[in-house]
């Protein structure tokens, strides 16, 4: 009884040293390929740990999406709080950011799986792949085992019972309802909403204490879903796919270079000079060693805050570019396509490389409230309109997903700053000055938080 | 009077000094086939019959020389074998012909081009993918002189079936497209992407758990009332329940495994 105290207090004090990036590289990463490799036969037994834990650290997310999101369209549509041009100002240049940062990486993505070619395989590549194929995909009928598709945007976007919503796990209806209802309570009076707002910023508070509980189980979560991994991946699998990896690496690296330029242009000398270290690279390498865009959302928050941005604006700009555009996986669905594309030879013309974008924009905000590999089965809507097979793509792209999720989520998370400093770059706190020391934590979280992918 | 019959049929076996067992023209790796190597006739069903004619004490000779399968199931009613086997499959028209002793149970199946099936509206992540696919007007290349014919046509009514000769030929239109799927059982349909793994890329093999083709030892009616209680026996004895295609996978995974190197 004694040791499992001793080891229960050691893990309570450790854990959260293991989530700084360093600790990732250094401990997180050897021990998980370690794992993986001594404990091979044990596949099934790491991987329902790693979806249990996943699952746990999930389970404050919708809850903090429907307060954060009402919160701050409330706030930022407030009839009485803001005028009519300062609310059109930040949808403006919320909405103009947003399409620029999205089309412009969009693009970058594409032009790199184009040069980089992902899919086009040579004949030992393609081997390996069918040989992963043999026994794996096959497809039964008549029998249980028939994989149900994903519901898309287009059939989960629209609201029923914000309840009812939550309660099942339709995050993407529980953010498209709590936005409508944040503009409905935008237009009644302050005295009619306010008791509402305080009770979702107690929810929010809640949620955001019991995430950062559930958060120092992240190192925990990386080490067995990264051995997970490591005890199904075929050596010869990684090596066909490195292409399609560079790919989605490449674009995280241009992303964070992309809003370190955006940070530069969007801030004064003097703004930046209150950081000791780039911000940027801060919120890369933790969202990186960490697997979550969410982990960064605290460290995005006190950095805009830092820089006497207006806290609304933050508190909408980032939650939504984090939640709902998913920039990550934005890029991630354009090389994929690609990807797919090339592998059965569908044939590239200037048309097809628009549709690429079309349905990797649209798939990757599909992925709204979707974590992990779930996130992967959105590619299918793109797929089947190119004719193109779903079933081997999709299993053969979670087979490398638990390393590609990292890069995924530092890209959602250096662009979300980017959004965010381009949507409230001009707005400040009126009457406030903020010292280079302050945390603020409205909806925000301690850094180090992960939430979803 | 049954005892008479009975001694009849395997006296007759044994006074002749050799059994004597049909089998299709056909090499059907790892059922029947040439060895390429020995150039021997192997397989499991080669190596069940010798196991009989070691039991009756008796010699086996193998006969190859029938048309198709219908015709070695029309040949052994007529008595011009003691048996005929080689994954053949019990059907209503069969059974006017000759006797069956069940000794297998495989699973439909059809290979598929997994483009064709997006060109035709069959995603398989779909709910009722498999109902969709049965009533699908696809084009599906089928054996002549097989059950597959009549079962093909069961299964797919809407779909155009073309009939080839061979299964080289089926397998050669399907990879030069001029059909979107072949059909036979499980067992036939995965040793081509074995043989060949590139392949899974393109095709998929799609496994029918409600479509079992039951796969007999067929002989005739004195064979019928002399000798199926003995083979009954001797196939409990030897398999220990009647096979599925799951447990040949399993049994011949080797031979599965080596089929990217095996020149038939």
């Amino acid at each position: 009884m004694n040791y499992i105290s001793i080891v229960f207090n050691w893990l309570i004090a450790t854990l959260p040293k293991l989530r700084r990036p360093k600790n990732f590289f250094l401990i997180i990463l050897p021990f998980s390929l370690l794992l993986g490799r001594l404990a091979s036969d044990y596949s099934v037994l790491l991987n329902e740990i790693s979806e249990g834990l996943i699952n746990l650290i999930a389970f404050p997310a919708i809850p903090l999406v429907l307060s954060a999101v009402m919160v701050s369209i409330a706030n930022i549509f407030s009839v009485e709080e803001r005028s009519k041009p300062d609310r059109f100002k930040f949808a403006s240049r919320f909405g103009v950011a947003l399409a620029c940062v999205v089309l412009f990486i969009s693009i970058l993505a594409l032009l790199l799986s184009i040069y980089q070619s992902p899919g086009i395989l040579s004949p030992e590549g393609r081997l390996n792949i069918g040989r992963f194929m043999l026994d794996e995909l096959d497809i039964r009928i008549g029998g249980s085992i028939v994989e149900s598709e994903p519901t898309y945007w287009f059939d989960s976007i629209i609201p029923t019972n914000i309840l009812f919503d939550a309660s099942n796990n339709n995050t993407l209806k529980v953010i498209s309802g709590s936005i409508i209802a944040g503009l409905a309570m935008s237009r009644l009076s302050s005295e009619k909403v306010k008791p509402l707002i305080n009770l979702l910023r107690s929810i929010n508070s809640i949620s955001v204490q019991v995430l950062n509980i559930v958060l120092n189980l992240a190192p925990l979560v990386l080490i067995f879903v990264i051995a997970s991994a490591v005890t199904k991946i075929n050596s010869q699998i990684i090596v066909t796919l490195l292409n399609f990896s560079i790919c989605v690496f490449f674009t995280a690296v241009i992303s964070l270079g992309i809003s370190r330029l955006i940070f530069k242009r969007f801030t004064t000398r003097d703004e930046r000079l209150l950081f000791a270290t780039n911000p940027i690279d801060k919120i890369f390498l933790l969202a990186l060693s960490t697997g979550s865009s969410m982990s960064a959302y605290s460290l995005i928050f006190d950095t805009l805050m830092k820089l006497k941005r207006d806290q609304a604006e933050v508190e909408a700009s980032v939650s939504l570019s984090l939640l709902v555009a998913r920039l990550g996986n934005v890029t991630y669905n354009v090389i994929a396509i690609m990807f797919a594309l090339n592998l059965y030879e569908v044939q590239l013309n200037p048309l097809i490389m628009i549709e690429v974008l079309f349905f990797g924009i649209a798939t990757g905000f599909s992925t709204a409230g979707l974590t992990g590999v779930t996130t992967i089965r959105t590619i299918s809507l793109a797929l089947s309109s190119f004719q193109v097979p779903t079933q081997p793509v999709i299993p053969l792209l979670m087979v490398i997903d638990p390393i590609l999720s990292l890069p995924r989520a530092a890209t959602t998370a250096v662009l979300a700053t980017a959004i965010g400093l381009i949507a409230s770059v001009g707005s400040t706190r009126a009457g406030e000055t903020v010292d280079a020391g302050e945390q603020i934590h409205p909806i925000g979280l301690d850094p180090g938080i992960i939430g979803a992918d | 009077m049954s005892m008479a019959v009975e001694n009849n049929f395997i006296n007759g076996i044994q006074e002749r000094g050799y059994i004597k067992i049909g089998l299709p023209p056909y090499n059907t790796p790892p059922a029947y086939y040439i060895d390429p190597k020995t150039k021997e006739l192997s397989g499991y069903d080669v190596d069940f019959a010798r196991k009989l004619a070691s039991e009756l004490e008796v010699d086996v000779k193998f006969y190859r020389n029938s048309k198709d399968f219908n015709d070695l199931v029309r040949r052994v009613g007529a008595k011009e074998f003691d048996l005929a086997m080689g994954k053949l499959g019990t059907t209503y028209e069969r059974l006017f012909n000759a006797f069956p002793v069940q000794y297998m149970k495989l699973r439909h199946a059809i290979l598929a081009n997994r483009q064709s099936l997006e060109k035709n509206d069959l995603r398989s992540g779909l709910p009722d993918f498999g109902d969709r696919l049965k009533n699908s007007s696809i084009r599906i290349g089928r054996m002549g002189g097989s059950i597959w014919d009549t079962e093909v046509r069961r299964v797919f009514p809407n779909a155009k079936i073309i009939k080839f000769n061979d299964w080289g030929e089926v397998k050669e239109a399907l990879f030069e497209g001029r059909v979107d799927a072949i059909y036979r059982d499980a067992t036939e349909i995965k040793a081509i992407v074995y043989q060949d793994p590139n392949l899974a890329i393109q095709y998929v093999p799609i496994l029918f758990e409600d479509e079992l083709t039951m796969t007999s030892i067929f002989m005739s009616e004195s064979g019928k009332f002399g000798f199926s209680d003995f083979l009954k026996f001797f196939i409990d004895r030897e398999w220990g329940e009647i096979k599925n295609d799951s447990a040949i996978f399993e049994e011949f995974q080797d031979y599965y495994n080596s089929l990217s190197k095996f020149q038939p």
